[in-house]
């Protein structure tokens, strides 16, 4: 188990048998920089989403999440641009696709949650207008029909009264029912990968536990697959069934939950955890650079070495790949922890 | 040893423009702060934890009810003038309470301009603070926009502590922070808690670190406070259901650590401005009865300072296992993660 085996493209990271639903090898996204040549937002990204897993991406700001979600949907915020890698939905690749094709599949077979519900509805429009008109232009039904839709998925995204909430404008609903009305319109087409951005951070605790039951719910009754990217280890940790942490956008680590949490492999998964603890002799010994740390050049070798306690000299010059440790956990490090 | 400060059935209510009808933020609440003592005051968005410490600052009138810090009542403007500087906040967002054209050295001073401290004395106290937080003189020369979050917090602080108050109040402190710099933060408080003996109300939704930063608690919804008590003994055996409540919907990174509770808060917190007339969490809480609905349950004692407002708290605790995940959870981070962990060179 403790061996370290040589990759291969088939046991990369799920370890279901099925056909993952998204795919992902080799993505690299770039923004141009003023002097210089562009700067790799995502330099080189792997990953595997099964049908029915949810998926947890942890992170901490600006190590790319909400880049690769965005760009899962051929949507990398200008002027950024994907300049290499493969996107894989039910085995047909998305880079190949124009904007026709994929206006198809962005909210009727994949879809995104974001996180300020606010933003993400129109003010000037009544809930359930919203909702029903992603089922009118996706599946092509009448009125009547995405009106009852609309009203069943209200009743599952447990919104009382729907019948007089149809009517409500985005303004007259608190954080926590708006929330869940963007979670009805992400899901009323039954898409097969949903994309959740930091979907809870704005809801209270005991709100958030009923919203992340409620997606969970759903999204397993519809055999969908779930992208779920929270800043909060602590969500992941009682929510995925696997768990990726991202730094400066490379996945550093992925891994069954249980082994994410009970053996973290990676220096830098093994650094999060302990912030999570008030423990301050694991923090301190986790974020104390080693000595050779000292010399990383930005850019050059592993991402992580100028932060990383076991950094030594072949860090410094050598990118580390990914390593398969068997049983589903992947890791970007030449030096593991030991365990 | 008496309080140093006391607050005492605190009302405030917001009125609303072009409405009979008010905002009620708060509700009556009575609480103490001892000298050197840290108060965790936790509860949803909207259960009026921040008009409270705006309220203590007198950032903001009160409807009803008194401030005293040392005695003196800081509803009476003259004496609010004489504590200037003995109470002093940190927010949430310190990128978006500094000015962002003033250089941090002018940041930090400015509390100390205000007092009418004599030139020489502010350089030396900006340099001593700066030290206590840990950063070097070369950020006094800098703009707010050249710092991370982390440091900008520790501005904060380093300007909230250069009036040498007597009370802190941090409102949210760390919650727009990445973990690690969190962590930074949580350590670098309670270093300086030490240090200094600053009392300080920790305003904060996240019970993990107000547990452990907090001498004592108070649990707050919708304006009231419903329980508090010593932090050890509120986050082991909470006796209010919305405590219990509270604490079992916190989810900590390690999937086997979840509080045993079979309570769960259905729906959302009620509106503030049209409150029900019995207990407020009636309408959510699975342990009510009829009476619960017709009047405030009245505060009562534990002991130990423990006050819990109530009707069904002795049924609670008995119904509610008692096990305190945090602990636990500590103890197995302890296990999992100081394995391999590289020795200080």
């Amino acid at each position: 188990m403790h061996g370290i085996v040589p990759m291969s493209a088939a046991t990369v990271t799920s370890p279901a048998e099925k056909t993952p639903t998204l795919s992902v090898r080799g993505l690299r996204v770039e923004f141009p920089a003023f002097a210089g040549p562009p700067l790799a937002a995502i330099p080189d990204l792997d990953l595997d989403i099964a049908p029915g897993e949810i998926v947890g991406l942890a992170g901490e700001a600006g190590a790319g999440k909400t880049v690769l979600a965005r760009s899962l949907f051929r949507l990398v915020p200008e002027p950024g641009r994907i300049a290499g890698g493969a996107i894989r939905f039910d085995g047909e690749d998305l880079i190949g696709f124009d904007e026709r094709s994929l206006q198809k599949l962005r909210g009727r077979s994949m879809t995104l949650i974001a996180a300020n519900p606010r933003g993400e509805l129109n003010p000037l429009r009544t809930v359930g207008d919203q909702i029903s008109t992603m089922a009118r232009v996706h599946l092509g039904v009448d009125r009547r029909v995405a009106r009852q839709m609309t009203l069943d998925m209200l009743r599952a995204v447990q919104i009382p009264d729907p019948e007089r909430r149809y009517d409500a404008y985005p303004h007259e609903l608190s954080g926590g029912m708006a929330q869940r009305i963007v979670i009805a319109v992400a899901l009323i087409c039954s898409p097969r990968f949903v994309v959740a951005d930091d979907a809870t951070s704005g809801l209270d605790v005991t709100v958030q536990a009923q919203v992340l039951d409620l997606l969970r719910k759903l999204t397993l009754e519809r055999g969908s697959s779930l992208l779920f990217i929270t800043r909060d280890v602590g969500i992941a940790a009682h929510f995925c069934d696997r768990v990726a942490v991202m730094y400066r956008g490379e996945i550093m680590e992925v891994a069954p939950r249980e082994t994410f949490f009970f053996q973290p492999r990676h220096p830098y998964t093994v650094m999060l955890l302990a912030a999570f603890s008030h423990n301050q002799r694991l923090r301190a010994g986790w974020s104390r650079p080693s000595k050779a740390a000292a010399e990383a050049v930005p850019g050059v070798g592993c991402s992580y070495a100028s932060r990383c306690p076991k950094a030594a000299a072949r860090c410094l010059v050598e990118r580390p790949a990914a390593t398969n440790l068997g049983g589903g956990q992947v890791i970007r490090c030449h030096y593991p922890v030991e365990r | 040893m008496s309080a140093l400060l006391e607050v005492n059935q605190l009302v405030k209510h917001f009125p609303i423009a072009g409405s009979r009808q008010v905002v009620q933020a708060v509700n009556g609440i009575s609480f103490e702060i001892k000298a050197g003592e840290t108060l965790g005051l936790v509860g949803e968005s909207g259960s009026g934890k921040t008009t409270v410490g705006r309220s203590i600052l007198g950032l903001n009138d009160i409807t009803e009810g008194s401030i005293r810090l040392e005695g003196r009542h800081l509803t009476d403007p003259a004496e609010r003038r004489r504590s200037l500087g003995q109470i002093q906040i940190v927010f949430q967002e310190s990128a978006e309470a500094l000015d962002p054209r003033m250089k941090i050295g002018a940041s930090i001073e400015e509390p100390l301009t205000a007092l009418g401290v004599a030139v020489a004395e502010r350089r030396d106290r900006v340099r001593e603070v700066l030290d206590r937080v840990g950063l070097s003189e070369r950020v006094l020369g800098q703009l707010p926009s050249e710092l991370s979050g982390g440091q900008l917090q520790r501005i904060g602080i380093a300007r909230a502590i250069v009036t040498r108050p007597k009370l802190l109040v941090l409102d949210e402190p760390t919650s727009a922070l990445d973990p690690t710099a969190r962590a930074e933060i949580i350590e670098l408080l309670m270093r300086l808690q030490e240090e200094l003996q600053t009392a300080c109300l920790f305003i904060s939704h996240d019970l993990s670190t107000v547990r452990h930063v907090s001498h004592r608690v108070a649990v707050m919804y919708l304006g009231m406070i419903v329980e508090q008590g010593k932090a050890s003994e509120v986050f082991a055996r909470p006796r209010h259901p919305y405590s219990v409540g509270l604490l079992s919907s916190v989810l900590l990174p390690n999937p086997h650590i979840r509080r045993a509770s079979s309570l769960s808060l259905a729906g959302e917190i009620p509106s503030p401005i049209n409150l029900p007339k019995g207990c407020f969490l009636a309408s959510r809480c699975p342990f009510v009865e009829e009476a619960c609905r017709h009047g405030i349950p009245e505060g009562q004692s534990l002991g130990d300072g423990h006050v819990v407002h109530c009707r069904r708290h002795e049924y609670v605790a008995e119904t509610e296992r008692i096990s305190d995940a945090f602990d636990a959870f500590e103890r197995e981070s302890e296990r999992i993660l100081s394995v391999g962990m590289p020795e200080a060179a």
